[in-house]
């Protein structure tokens, strides 16, 4: 069960679930082909159902979801090609990583000597290899994290499904988990569906974003198209802040508030040089002034209202 | 899964401590195998055969019922292992996740922990045979006269190993912990063994030997008993032994059989 080159991983077409009255998913459809893509949605919103689906765990009540073109739910033998790395914890504390890792590759299908290489190699992608005979109860929680990872990328994939990655890691274990899964696309080309409510995460992770709202998908598409830059300027000041909006306001500028510094409409050069001149007239120190780009959050928040 | 199912039954791959408790189990239960056969061995060399067979010796029959005990307690500590510590640490999401259903899953693990039991059963009966055969004054005789009692200790022995892997399991099933299954289980055949004892001698009749039926370390051995052809010395007692032998070996399949269908139910649609 390999890839079709052109064919989608992919391909959600009108997916429904109900359980009872509740409708978890309502006729959602998208594709994913290669690449790094993430699903936004606050909780409820249908990650994890639509995740469930693909994996074959669930059954929609109407629609189908394929799999490497396969439905997954009518055949176990696609499980063997995709990994799965859960949100909460589902690490066997007694037995070492290298251990689990091989087993784990075995129940996907992997014969004995092969499996125990896998082993060894993911164990290295994610800088574990000195520790692999360590019982993973004695692990930190950015370790177990990464050995999380390992047994969804143990049996060579063609897709991983990542839920929530980064949950519960400091700030430098969330650094080093999204570089480790732009890593695992770049070296082992294996495409990632990443599962999170933590939109910078997603941002400067996925190449495409799937945004599930209360079951409904709001937005599907490049990041780079949520993210592109807008018809305004931003500017942010040290001091005088006050005094800037009051310059920009007398030179007919438009100007608004945009948390810790100000939006100007307009990003031609005639824009710049009254920015500049207020700038002057304000004695206003500048930090920074870039033409502004589109945040993740501002989809929630248009979706919100 | 299979191999990993035998590997967390005898602690392989674990710390020293998960190896203590089965390997004890299965040495407690090869001394007394070997301790039988030392015994017959030196009865025979020393007062001869004609009177080692007036002094009723433990033979193999009489094995089971001895060990039948150590046997329950064995499955009721370790068989547990194999599924409660899986849910408790959540592993078996990650197994559902992978080209294995339920079934799959819950087979593997019977048949692994039914292969180290029907092993622990059969390597002291083995060591008995062993110890027999070079104690006899012609070992070739005797094993032309005795070698029917090798089917029936390997049969013997399996029916007992399925009996409690099944049981152990099931009870574990309900349970992410080791120790509530265990209690449980130990309470189980521990209680019912005087508890059918004494309401069946009080009851007598044919509702005394049903009754007598439900001491549940009895049920293998009756099985034991109609494949040897002989009442052993644990069940001579019980008036289940005067049923008839399709009654009891019946009986045997039903503790069997149902238990393991209400284990392959409970695991069969298990999703993450």
């Amino acid at each position: 069960m390999q890839p079709v080159a052109g064919e989608p991983l992919l391909a959600v077409d009108h997916v429904t679930k109900r359980y009872g009255k509740v409708v978890a998913l309502d006729d959602i459809s998208f594709n994913i082909t290669d690449g790094i893509t993430g699903i936004l949605g606050e909780n409820g919103a249908g990650k994890s159902t639509i995740i469930k689906i693909l994996l074959g765990l669930l059954r929609p009540t109407s629609g189908t979801a394929r799999v490497l073109g396969t439905i997954a739910a009518d055949s176990v033998l696609v499980r063997g090609r995709v990994g799965y790395m859960p949100e909460h914890d589902c690490l066997p504390g007694q037995v070492s990583a290298a251990e689990f890792l091989t087993h784990m590759a075995e129940v996907s299908g992997l014969p004995p000597d092969m499996a125990r290489t896998r082993a060894a190699d993911t164990l290295r992608h994610v800088g574990l290899f000195e520790e692999r005979y360590r019982a993973i109860g004695g692990y930190s929680t950015g370790m177990k994290q990464r050995v999380k990872l390992c047994q969804a990328l143990v049996h060579d994939p063609a897709f991983v499904f990542l839920d929530e990655p980064t949950a519960g890691l400091d700030p430098t274990g969330r650094e080093e988990m999204l570089a480790l899964i732009r890593k695992t696309h770049r070296e082992f080309g294996i495409s990632v569906l990443f599962s999170s409510h933590l939109m910078a995460d997603v941002e400067r992770t996925c190449d495409r974003i799937i945004v599930l709202r209360a079951g409904r998908l709001e937005h599907a598409g490049e990041v780079a198209q949520f993210t592109k830059e807008t018809d305004t300027v931003f500017i942010e000041v040290d001091t005088n802040r006050e005094q800037l909006v009051a310059a920009l306001e007398r030179r007919g500028v438009i100007v608004t508030a945009d948390g810790g510094g100000l939006t100007v409409q307009g990003s031609d050069q005639s824009v710049y040089d009254l920015v500049r001149d207020a700038l002057v007239e304000a004695e206003a120190p500048l930090r920074r002034i870039a033409p502004r780009r589109r945040e993740l959050n501002e989809l929630f928040e248009r979706g919100a209202a | 899964m299979f191999k990993n199912g035998l590997r967390i039954a005898l602690g392989l791959g674990r710390g020293g401590k998960a190896k203590v408790l089965p390997f004890a189990f299965i040495t407690v239960l090869a001394v007394i195998g070997l301790i039988m056969a030392l015994i017959a061995g030196a009865v025979n060399r020393y007062v001869g055969e004609v009177i080692a067979d007036q002094l009723n010796l433990p033979s193999h029959s009489d094995y089971n019922g001895i060990a039948s005990i150590i046997m329950f307690v064995f499955a009721a500590v370790v068989g547990p292992e194999l599924l409660c510590r899986d849910r408790r640490d959540r592993v078996i999401n990650l197994y559902l996740v992978r080209p294995l259903t339920g079934s799959d899953y819950i087979a593997c693990r019977w048949a692994s922990f039914l292969t180290v039991m029907t092993a622990a059963a059969w390597l002291p009966q083995l060591i008995l045979f062993i110890g027999l055969s070079m104690s006899a004054p012609v070992p070739a005789e005797y094993l032309k006269l005795h070698w029917l009692d090798v089917p029936r200790f390997l049969g013997a022995g399996f029916a007992m190993a399925a009996y409690a892997t099944t049981l152990a399991l099931l009870t574990a099933s309900f349970t992410s912990r080791r120790a509530y299954a265990s209690v449980f289980l130990v309470g189980l055949f521990l209680i019912s063994t005087p508890f059918t004892v004494g309401l069946a001698s009080q009851i007598g009749g044919a509702a005394g030997q049903w009754i007598s039926m439900f001491n549940l370390t009895n049920i293998p051995v009756h099985v034991n008993d109609v494949i040897f052809g002989e009442v052993s010395e644990i069940t001579k007692a019980a008036p289940a032994a005067e049923l008839a032998a399709s009654v009891r070996v019946g009986w045997w399949f039903a503790w069997t059989i149902i238990p393991a269908t209400i284990l392959w139910a409970r695991y069969r649609r298990l999703t993450p």
